[in-house]
């Protein structure tokens, strides 16, 4: 799996775990591609969680402070949503035309799959699963450092 | 209910700490500025403290001492609302919902603004201030980003500001002396202040002779934006006199990323690509004929597009590196921006294919 699960708070209580299925190989979408997300969640109790959210989104990495843009939000917190969207769920979306993933030197945007779960007693938990768009070749390094 | 941490740690991306506890604390600290700036804002009001009250003063002045007076409370007030209310708007929130509410009143702000914005591509920057100049050849003229023409204006600022001090002082000396009054402390300032001054405009006209004399650099191009897997013709012009040892004009992406270190943010800067389009060596100018050259700038097929963020940017630019014979280098850039090669859709028998075809 190659993503990560967090919970925000010290202790925790059995983490849940969050699968995803993406329907490209590798992960990998061409611009202004159909993404289409399965996605799993396991280790919850029925009725314990409070809202959830799915996002699509890409954020910065690397030596700057980070930067995010969200092309894709939604907010379930009513029951019978929360309902639906639980344990299995579907995330389907159209790509935008930017920015594409990119691995620089110290500039590095990647997108994600991000599910988060709000628990009735306040706790919150994420998870995340990075896909890329586009092919763009990383950068090969520094050429110069620019005063 | 778990008691706050006091020392929490990065994990990753993740703080060992409390969001809520932290989103909290924020809260108590603005609120605290609003209850000061209502308790000085009461104190003023109450008369306990003695501002404009004396009654001997002309109105004029107690209004202004007033008004004065009343910035101080106002900016607490202001600065603890404007506080309270942004932590009151993300209370609970994650930060996805955040950035979706944000991304929605930019994207409003931008349909009344500007129009001619490319919503279609995120984190794009638009290219209208690099085409808003016709060329004379070619369609555009691109900007021309200098460092060294903002050195020039900051030594140009500093010089005038501080001889326009430096004029003021010696005026007072000067009317003194002519009244027979020495003021030995008043010239022993001025002497180490008019070097300063002295030194100061010799330093601008330096740099203006400097900038000035190996003439200027124009670039035009003949399409902007630009996309990955196409070429564009460009036109360098170079004016001055004299011979040049060498003239280059590289392509270059650059990559800037902005961070806090401490109570500083800092900006590093690195080149992360470099090609030399063409070298120039050995070129006599004569005086009112610049030297024009057209090459082809290809941008390579899979090529990171231009990008900006509040904290992070990718450039493409264009730089020209001169090498005069009689006078030091330069180094002039003008920025481009580069669009991603986006993919238009066409249906085939058996299903969709996705096509790379450059959009123009």
């Amino acid at each position: 799996m190659n993503g990560s699960d967090e919970s925000n708070g010290a202790a925790r209580p059995a983490a849940p775990r969050i699968s995803m299925q993406f329907d490209h190989p590798l992960r990998q979408y061409p611009v202004a591609a159909d993404l289409v997300v399965l996605y799993e969640v396991e280790g919850v109790a029925p009725g314990s969680v409070r809202a959830v959210e799915r996002s699509v989104l890409w954020y910065t990495e690397g030596k700057g402070e980070e930067d995010l843009g969200v092309h894709h939000f939604e907010r379930l917190d009513d029951a019978t949503h929360v309902a639906e969207a639980l344990p299995t769920g579907t995330i389907a979306v159209r790509l935008p035309a930017s920015p594409l993933s990119y691995e620089g030197v110290v500039v590095k945007i990647r997108w994600c799959v991000r599910i988060r779960l709000f628990f009735a007693t306040g706790r919150d938990f994420v998870s995340e699963h990075v896909f890329d768009v586009g092919d763009i070749a990383p950068a090969l390094g520094m050429v110069e450092r620019l005063q | 209910m778990r008691l706050p941490r006091f020392f929490g740690k990065k994990r990753g991306h993740r703080r060992t700490g409390s969001q809520a506890w932290g989103s909290f604390g924020e809260a108590i600290f603005y609120a605290a500025l609003v209850a000061a700036g209502v308790c000085f804002a009461g104190l003023l009001f109450s008369g306990a403290v003695g501002i404009g009250s004396d009654a001997t003063a002309p109105a004029w002045s107690r209004w202004w001492l007033w008004a004065f007076t009343l910035l101080i409370p106002g900016a607490l007030l202001a600065f603890g609302l404007a506080g309270v209310a942004r932590t009151v708007r993300a209370w609970g929130k994650s930060e996805e919902r955040r950035a979706a509410a944000e991304g929605i009143s930019n994207l409003l702000e931008s349909m009344g603004q500007s129009p001619g914005a490319d919503r279609g591509h995120p984190g794009v920057p638009t290219c209208e201030d690099l085409v808003n100049s016709p060329g004379t050849i070619l369609r555009y003229r691109l900007p021309i980003e200098s460092p060294e023409s903002w050195t020039l204006v900051g030594m140009g600022l500093f010089a005038v500001l501080w001889n326009a001090v430096l004029v003021v002082l010696a005026v007072g000396a000067g009317i003194d002396l002519l009244s027979g009054r020495i003021e030995w402390v008043l010239f022993a300032v001025l002497m180490p202040f008019a070097a300063v001054g002295i030194g100061g405009i010799v330093l601008f006209v330096r740099r203006l002779v400097l900038t000035t004399a190996v003439g200027t650099t124009q670039m035009e191009i003949c399409d902007h934006p630009l996309f990955p897997g196409r070429s564009y013709d460009v036109l360098l012009a170079q004016s001055g006199s004299g011979v040049f040892r060498s003239i280059a004009l590289t392509l270059e992406v650059e990559e800037m990323a902005s961070f806090r270190q401490g109570t500083d943010t800092r900006t590093e800067r690195v080149i992360v690509w470099r090609e030399t389009v063409k070298e120039w060596t050995n070129l006599e100018i004569t005086p009112g004929v610049r030297f024009e050259t057209h090459v082809t700038v290809t941008i390579p097929a899979g090529a990171m597009h231009s990008f900006a963020s509040a904290h992070n940017a990718v450039r493409w630019r264009i730089v020209v590196r001169g090498q005069p014979e009689r006078w030091p280098g330069f180094v002039r850039v003008f920025p481009l921006i580069v669009y991603p090669a986006t993919l238009t859709r066409s249906t085939v028998a058996g299903g969709l294919t996705l096509v790379d075809k450059v959009r123009r």
